[in-house]
């Protein structure tokens, strides 16, 4: 049995009477890759939320390889090793392609939180090469000078995954990272991250099941804030339950 | 070019040594003395509103601590004025310091408005409530000592004194902005919570940038007190807010220069428009309508648009 990396127990979030998420039992191993699926409003994203610090549940407990950090803020939980993206590409627009993966990065220069991080130039520090590798590896080592803006949105959300990779992450979460792409663009990001599966542990929240159905170990099927269903994927979507919230009542099986 | 604006923080501070000299000697030493400690005042201002994207309309406070401070260190301590200097910045640190934690929890109307309600706070104390030692409405006037050629009192060595103090905040300014601190604000101001989710603590690195902001205004205070050699809650009022945001706006936040550009843009209008025309705010008013719809990147945020503008066609050009 291998190690279980974050486990949600009896987690419980509401909004104003709305409960956006209800008594939620979640756990992943290492090296797993587990989506999460569900219809709008079903509370993936509020879960996801939850796990990464940015709300505190209501009640239920979250641990992560067996530390309480219900209660953690989220920039401690990323120092742990649990890293994310955002549904809606999160990069800096105002800053250069290299700044960004710079401003991930020099939190692992040595000079963190002393003199030099206040006074010294951000490009002198002894991680630029580093970014500049990790750069080239989605392919835009050449516009490291080109504000961000400047990115074509498929460029932005992979730049959003380098730099989320380089953080040294233990547990990736990957908000929707499919949301809003072209086909192509599509493809590019699913084979980043089918070469991601051998080395991370990771929590991927989609809409678009198909495209997820042959890369996740475990599916877990959301609704109303609760999670109706979960196992092996192809088993998952053929439940009556399933079907019956996520395709509507009269869809034939997938 | 577009390197020059980046980076030849040299060739900024040369003209910004060069300009202020030649105004300072074809005008009035003594007016532009003020000019340039404004202009340090609107550079701490401009750590909040330029970098960290928020907008403090209680900044008077800091300049006021910085005033009284020096103030009250000269008037009952020892009238030294390095000391008063530093009692000035140590005033607007420790609001800083306090405040801070409170302040910078907050954005947008609430960070402007918290800053408000400290700064009538303020206000009322030196105004009432310490009106034993402050002198209250009147004020308090000073005489600092002086050693040697090191006499505040010349308004040559005042001036000379003071344009180096510009230029010291200046490249202090440019050095953090440039370093990964600096670049992180930038981020603070475009997306927090993201910034929160690379590791970061925000909420202490926004509090270390409010110190930074009420340490440079509380030292444009002192200054201002040595210039004018008295201190009243003139320098705490909160009407006068408008000044710094106005200043910050018309020269473009964001940028060390924008920020001086902005401050003598400022005074220049304010002081010698006034000369022309009795209600010379009128136009202020107006100006700041013109900029808040049409001209929200400033002088320098439009230089900069036109250069970078040349630079893309430029490479176009020779792309073809």
């Amino acid at each position: 049995m291998a190690e279980v990396v974050i486990t949600a127990r009896g987690v419980t979030k509401q909004f104003d009477g709305l409960v956006a998420s209800s008594n939620v039992n979640f756990e992943i191993c290492v090296g797993d890759t587990v989506g999460i699926i569900g219809p709008n409003g079903a509370g993936k994203s509020t879960f996801f939320n939850l796990l990464t610090g940015l709300y505190i549940p209501d009640s239920g407990t979250i641990t992560y390889f067996g530390k309480d950090i219900t209660k953690m803020p989220p920039h401690d939980r990323v120092g742990l090793g649990i890293v994310r993206t955002f549904q809606l590409v999160s990069v800096f627009d105002t800053m250069t392609v290299l700044e960004n993966m710079m401003l991930a990065r020099i939190r692992f220069d040595g000079t963190y939180g002393k003199k030099r991080f206040f006074l010294r130039n951000l490009l002198k520090s002894r991680e630029v090469d580093g970014c500049m590798k990790a750069l080239d590896t989605i392919g835009i080592a050449g516009k490291c000078d080109v504000k961000v803006s400047d990115l074509p949105y498929g460029k932005k959300r992979e730049l959003e995954i380098a730099i989320a990779l380089s953080m040294d992450p233990k547990l990736l979460l990957l908000d929707e990272p499919l949301a809003g792409m072209s086909m192509v663009e599509i493809t590019e990001i699913m084979d980043i991250i089918k070469g991601l599966k051998s080395k991370l542990t990771i929590v991927l929240v989609e809409h678009k099941i198909s495209k997820i159905l042959d890369l996740v170990d475990t599916l877990y099927v959301m609704h109303e804030g609760q999670i109706i269903c979960s196992g092996e994927p192809n088993m998952v979507i053929c439940d009556p339950a399933v079907k019956e919230c996520y395709f509507g009542r009269d869809n034939v099986c997938y | 070019m577009l390197k020059i604006l980046n980076n030849s923080v040299a060739f900024a501070i040369g003209v910004i040594v060069v300009g202020f000299v030649a105004f300072a000697y074809s005008a009035s030493v003594n007016k532009i003395t003020d000019f340039v400690i404004f202009c340090i005042y609107v550079l701490g201002f401009d750590v909040l509103y330029g970098h960290m994207g928020r907008i403090s309309f209680g900044h008077t406070l800091y300049l006021g601590a910085g005033a009284y401070g020096a103030a009250m260190c000269a008037k009952y301590l020892v009238p030294d004025p390095f000391l008063a200097m530093a009692m000035g910045i140590a005033a607007g640190a420790f609001l800083g310091l306090i405040i801070g934690p409170i302040a910078v929890k907050t954005k947008g109307a609430a960070f402007a408005l918290i800053n408000v309600a400290f700064n009538q706070i303020g206000y009322f104390i030196v105004l009432v409530a310490l009106a034993r030692y402050t002198g209250g409405e009147d004020g308090v006037s000073l005489t600092f000592n002086s050693y040697g050629f090191v006499n505040f009192g010349n308004i040559h060595f005042l001036f000379a004194f003071c344009l180096t103090c510009l230029v010291a905040v200046y490249y202090l300014m440019h050095r953090l902005y440039g370093s990964a601190f600096g670049i992180m604000l930038l981020g603070i101001k475009e997306n927090e919570t993201r910034v929160r989710f690379l590791g970061y603590n925000t909420s202490a690195y926004k509090w270390v940038a409010f110190i930074i902001s009420t340490s440079v205004s509380a030292f444009a205070g002192a200054l201002f007190v040595i210039n004018y050699g008295f201190a009243n809650p003139g320098f705490m009022d909160p009407a006068r807010n408008v000044e710094v945001i106005f200043a910050a706006l018309i020269g473009g936040p964001g940028t060390e220069l924008g920020a001086v550009v902005g401050g003598t843009a400022y005074m220049v209008i304010s002081n010698y428009l006034a000369k022309y025309i009795a209600r010379w705010e009128m136009f202020l008013g107006a100006a700041l309508l013109i900029i808040a719809f049409g001209f929200r990147k400033g002088i320098m945020g439009y230089v900069r648009e036109l250069v970078e503008k040349r630079i893309k066609a430029n490479a176009m050009a020779a792309e073809k």
